[in-house]
């Protein structure tokens, strides 16, 4: 949708090239899933325990992010909340694409009163803020970080069934849909040959940017405590426990740039894919 | 007004009514699988000590031993009839409860609603006349880091600088004039991206059209032509935006008040959410679906007289993400 | 009430009182004898929350509104923090012999601050409210007051007979609990939904209240004709403060910096690991000690291996509580002595009970035949030494210490889990003698140590903490006799051994003396006085 920091000319150059901040962002992309897929690569310490007596170091060679009140390593606690942080945010995306894909796909090709019902329930659900309906369902579901990711899947259903939605009528007005129609083909094949192939692919776009933007949500929802409780290491619960301790501000600082340089490489990417397309 | 124009009124305020209703029910249906009440779990403190039977006793008092559909179909009527209930954890009316604060949460989401403007057609005017080797680019990369800090990030960094630092604001007088301005700043600047977005999409569209150039071939001053031939065109997208953020910045007040520790309808959530305090949650959650419902229902019916491009009956352009 | 010209006199003070505050005090010490107390001034007080409800019965134990209720009100007697009794609204107090019938002589010419007098009648209406509470009308009984209670009557205006249906030693020091707040009979007759309005509570104390708002802040000015103070605070007559403002700020950290920079006078609850720094800059720390039990863990001997006694007692010695003090607190804590606080009337010192010793948890562990495996956890018939710790939502440090614990434990070759819960989910899933819950992490304040005979089994619907019902007969002997006692000399030997008989069956274990109200208070602040309760009392306290 948007245009981005790179030069028309530029892009025109070549179709392989790609513009440098993409490429570090997508090192910072590969850099966090490896921290999530494994871990221990990263970082010897252990995340949940700590040497009492070196508590509040400062960031230094020994502690890159410096250790928190109980002498734990802070950069090993970061890369292992990384997983939870991480992996939630795919929860959220899979249930938002899923269920708001399956809910504006049957409203948008049985039309009539399967329409109007789920019409009503989307209306339901983005007449709510999101946030606010997250904060609800995970309060329902218990606090944990895999209920949190719920629930942000569930807060974001209402907007994935509606672009579908629109997507499945758009296809179904087409020309070459109509055709087929009057060729006598049915609508299960219509379904998966026509409808579903257009529509799929701005849910997908879609889905990248809600990726980042979940990665966030996750991460104030475990800020607000109501993710999975310590020694648990969410990004959002280090910011959360860090602040307390002013003393040492690194224990906000290191986990909240990690967060911003995760997200924000999310998003120039999501934003690269759609510009390439 | 024509008839078809008044049908259509009806139908969309009957449609909003619907959609309120349902809303209610939905939120006290997710509500009702909470687990535990805010009574039982003060009587639980176990510095009380007391016995399972005394506790008992009292919750049989507030009626939570009854089964979850009478409860609804009690609470449905009295909603009907504008009662919100007591509160069941201070007790307290919920009317009034919301009433103390609602006025603190408004006057924190027009103010970030105003920073997200401002900064918002700032952003635009500038990628539209900034030169490109002053970092117009950059300009363009906004949005998309405002919308990848979380503000509560951005509400600790106000705060660490403006109130400790500099000692611009006491943080212990939350509604005073610059606390208010840094809270509206740390829950507007994300707003301020979205907003940006939709505006630079269309002014890059109001741009490349030929009537633009026309009247920059005329010698038309920058700024004139910003303001007469890109930002009216630009602005009926922006209208139906400010309208769907109104969510988002209810939403973001939960956590922007209670860093700035402030005392809104956001925090109200917070405790409300923590003690399970069901009849506040469930006012503040459907007031918040009002709110949405009637803002967006007002764009509505004024749009299809703004622009007479909009068929009767069509949704609004839509602006997912 | 709201007379303008005060009000402009109050805004006028806040307003020098800002203009003067600044930076880090020069002058740390705050108790300096020599200064006399001034007139006047305005604090500010910044808490973490001011709890749920303000309905006195539902909500006078709360570790939040305590402070305000503390103010607004008076209590039939006073105690101070060693747990001492002495006189306030009760004169005087005599008892028969089998400590069955109280006779209460009041202070004469009391009133609250509506002006209704304070007299036997209101004192009967209060004794009636804490004991049974009015379920019907959402009024909870007061917690902790004694389950013996029959009834009480007023023999003239000053003089209140109180009737148990059992020997209750008990109930001379609960009247200092800070449950026991007396309130005029006028709110108490209101219903729920009004009480529940602050500013229709009226007590009879060295404060009513200006204004409230819920969740955000409640201020309290001073009551000019106040003149009944405890003869053991050492003040008479009206409060030196014109007014005491508590706001709700959530943020330790923001507390704390507020008070750092003079915009505060007491910051509640900072973190305990900064409170050095912060009396190094001049600021004084006060960490008043609750008369209760020590924070520990109340072991439920129904949950294997823990019905074993070497498996506790290896637990009892397996803990270094000098580490959790030097890494999760400050010198400040104490280490504990026993399962009650070293303050509380009865408390004796049983430390060698349960003395860190892991060679010694270690020998233990191999006698009742739990072998160290490979990844030194030790396992008995193919099963892990396991341990699940549920961090006590109510205390701020717990989750900290029990991760400490996990470490210290994991050395002699137990697996320890920790889950922490908030409040909510605390309540439902963790309780005293859940077959999950092996270890209950206890925090509980008390008047008088005669409480525990009601834990230890469960006779007379006792808590029955260790889940032995009436099985330990050594127990049951004991709690009877404590329960039973008639005086205080006849009661603290068997006290005494009760306590050594607990520790050393491993049935408590103790950590950490507990300290639940932590203050950071400016060095402007002087005369603060600290109940038996650890509330912090501002009716003797002053600015200078």
């Amino acid at each position: 949708m948007t245009a981005l920091a790179v030069p028309e000319a530029v892009v025109r150059r070549s179709a392989t090239w790609v513009p440098p901040t993409v490429v570090v962002s997508f090192v910072v992309v590969v850099v966090v899933l490896s921290w999530s897929l494994v871990p221990g690569l990263f970082t010897g310490q252990d995340p949940a325990r700590g040497v009492p007596a070196d508590k509040f170091l400062g960031p230094g060679g020994a502690h890159w992010f410096g250790t928190d009140h109980l002498g734990r390593d802070l950069f090993a606690r970061v890369v292992h909340g990384t997983a939870s942080s991480v992996t939630s945010a795919l929860i959220a995306v899979g249930i938002a694409v899923l269920l708001g894909g399956l809910i504006g796909l049957v409203a948008g090709f049985l039309g009539r009163w399967a329409d109007a019902v789920l019409g009503r329930l989307v209306d339901v659900l983005l007449a709510i803020p999101e946030f606010l309906l997250a904060v609800v369902v995970v309060s329902a579901l218990g606090f944990q970080t895999t209920n949190a990711a719920i629930a942000v899947g569930v807060s974001a259903v209402g907007i994935f069934a509606r672009v579908m939605r629109a997507e499945v009528l758009k296809t179904r007005r087409a020309v070459f849909v109509e055709a087929s129609y009057l060729q006598g083909g049915s609508r299960w094949h219509i379904l998966v040959r026509h409808v579903l192939p257009n529509a799929s692919r701005s849910l997908l776009s879609l889905g990248v940017l809600q990726f980042g933007y979940s990665i966030l949500l996750i991460a104030s929802l475990a800020f607000l405590g109501f993710g999975d409780p310590p020694p648990a290491s969410d990004w959002g619960l280090l910011v959360s426990v860090g602040k307390d301790y002013p003393l040492a501000p690194w224990l906000v600082y290191a986990p909240a740039l990690v967060m911003i340089a995760t997200v924000l490489s999310v998003n120039r990417i999501s934003r690269w894919l759609r510009r390439t397309d | 007004m024509n008839s078809a124009y008044a049908k259509y009124v009806v139908k969309r305020v009957l449609q909003a009514i619907v959609v309120i209703l349902l809303a209610y029910v939905f939120t006290f249906v997710v509500i009702s699988v909470l687990p535990g009440d805010p009574v039982t779990n003060t009587l639980r403190n176990p510095q009380n000590g007391f016995t399972e039977e005394e506790i008992g006793r009292i919750v049989a008092y507030y009626g939570l031993d009854q089964p979850v559909y009478v409860q609804l179909w009690e609470s449905l009527t009295r909603f009907v009839t504008g009662d919100l209930g007591v509160s069941l954890r201070s007790g307290l009316p919920v009317s009034r409860m919301i009433g103390e604060v609602v006025g603190s949460t408004l006057v924190l989401a027009s103010s970030a609603l105003a920073v997200a403007l401002v900064l918002a057609f700032a952003i635009g005017f500038g990628t539209q006349y900034l030169p490109k080797r002053y970092g117009q680019g950059w300009l363009r990369a906004f949005p998309s880091l405002f919308l990848s800090v979380p503000n509560f990030v951005i509400g600790l960094l106000l705060i660490n600088i403006f109130a400790f630092q500099l000692g611009l604001f006491r943080v212990i007088d939350a509604e005073g004039g610059w606390a208010t301005f840094f809270a509206a700043v740390a829950l507007g600047i994300p707003v301020s991206a979205r907003v940006a977005e939709v505006l630079i999409a269309n002014l890059d569209h109001e741009a490349g059209q030929e009537y633009t150039s026309v009247a920059r071939s005329r010698g038309l001053g920058q700024a004139r032509l910003f303001l007469r031939h890109l930002l009216k065109p630009s602005s009926l997208p922006v209208v139906t935006v400010i309208a769907l953020v109104v969510g988002e910045l209810l939403g973001g007040a939960v956590i922007t008040e209670q860093i700035f520790g402030r005392t809104g309808i956001g925090s109200l959530v917070q405790r409300s959410v923590t003690t399970q305090d069901l009849p506040v949650l469930q006012a503040v959650v459907t007031l918040a679906a009002v709110a949405f419902v009637v803002v967006n229902l007002i764009a509505d019916l004024v749009y299809p007289l703004l622009d007479p491009r909009v068929k009767l009956g069509e949704a609004r352009v839509e602006v997912a993400a | 009430m709201n007379n303008p010209r005060t009000f402009r006199m109050l805004a006028c003070l806040a307003a020098v009182v800002v203009l003067a505050a600044c930076g880090p005090g020069a002058g740390a010490d705050a108790g300096s004898a020599s200064s006399t107390p001034k007139q006047g001034g305005d604090v500010t007080f910044l808490i973490d929350s001011l709890g749920d409800t303000w309905i006195p019965n539902n909500s006078a134990i709360s570790s939040f509104q305590g402070h305000i209720w503390g103010h607004l009100t008076d209590k039939l007697v006073y105690v101070d923090e060693k747990g001492e009794v002495s006189p306030w609204i009760a004169e005087s107090w005599d008892q028969n012999d089998t400590a069955t019938e109280f006779t209460l002589h009041l202070r004469d010419g009391v009133t609250f601050s509506d002006r209704t007098p304070l007299d036997a009648a209101a004192v009967v209406a209060n004794l009636d409210i804490w004991a049974k509470g009015d379920p019907a009308r959402g009024i909870n009984p007061i917690g902790l007051f004694p389950k013996t209670y029959d009834h009480a009557e007023a023999v003239d205006a000053t003089t209140v007979k109180v009737f148990f249906k059992a020997p209750t030693l008990g109930f001379i020091p609960t009247l200092g609990y800070h449950g026991s707040i007396l309130i005029s009979p006028k709110s108490i007759a209101l219903p729920a939904e009004e009480q529940a309005d602050l500013a229709k509570d009226i007590g009879s104390g060295p404060f009513v209240v200006a204004s409230w708002k819920e969740g955000d802040s409640v201020v309290l000015k001073k009551r000019a004709d106040y003149d009944w103070a405890p003869a053991a605070l050492e003040h008479n007559g009206p409060a030196y403060l014109d007014s005491i403002t508590y706001k709700i700020v959530a943020e330790p950290s923001v507390r704390t910096a507020a008070v750092q920079s003079g915009q505060a006078d007491v910051a509640y609850n900072p973190s305990p690991q900064e409170l050095q720094s912060f009396s190094d800059q001049g600021f004084t720390t006060a960490t008043p000690r609750y008369l209760g039990f020590v924070n520990g863990y109340a072991i439920n001997t129904k949950v294997a291996p823990f019905d074993d006694v070497k498996v506790r007692q290896a637990l009892q010695h397996g803990i270094d509580r000098d580490e959790i003090i030097s890494t999760v607190y400050t010198k400040d804590w104490l280490a504990p002595e026993s399962l009650f606080q070293s303050n509380v009337p009865g408390a004796t010192d049983h430390s060698k009970d349960f003395a860190y010793d892991a060679s010694q948890a270690n020998q233990l562990l191999d006698e009742a035949g739990w072998a160290k495996g490979a990844d030194g956890i030790r396992t008995k018939d193919g099963k892990q030494l396991e341990l699940t710790l549920y961090s006590n939502p109510y205390l701020a440090t717990s989750k900290s210490v029990d991760e400490l614990v996990a470490q210290q434990l994991e050395k002699v070759g137990f697996k320890v889990n920790i889950q922490s819960f908030d409040v909510v989910t605390y309540g439902e899933r963790v309780k005293v003698g859940s077959p999950s819950v092996a270890a209950y992490e206890v925090t509980r304040s008390f008047i008088d140590a005669g409480t525990v005979a009601g834990v230890l089994t469960d006779a007379n619907k006792g808590e029955n903490w260790f889940g032995l019902g009436q099985s330990d007969q050594k127990l049951v002997q004991l709690a009877t006799g404590v329960a039973s006692a008639k005086s205080v000399d006849e009661r603290a030997p068997i006290l005494d051994e009760l306590q050594g008989y607990v520790l050393q069956q491993g049935y408590f274990v103790p950590l950490t003396q507990i300290v639940q109200r932590i203050y950071l208070q400016s060095p402007r602040l002087h005369g603060v006085t600290y109940n038996g309760i650890a509330y912090a009392n501002y009716y003797t306290a002053w600015l200078s």
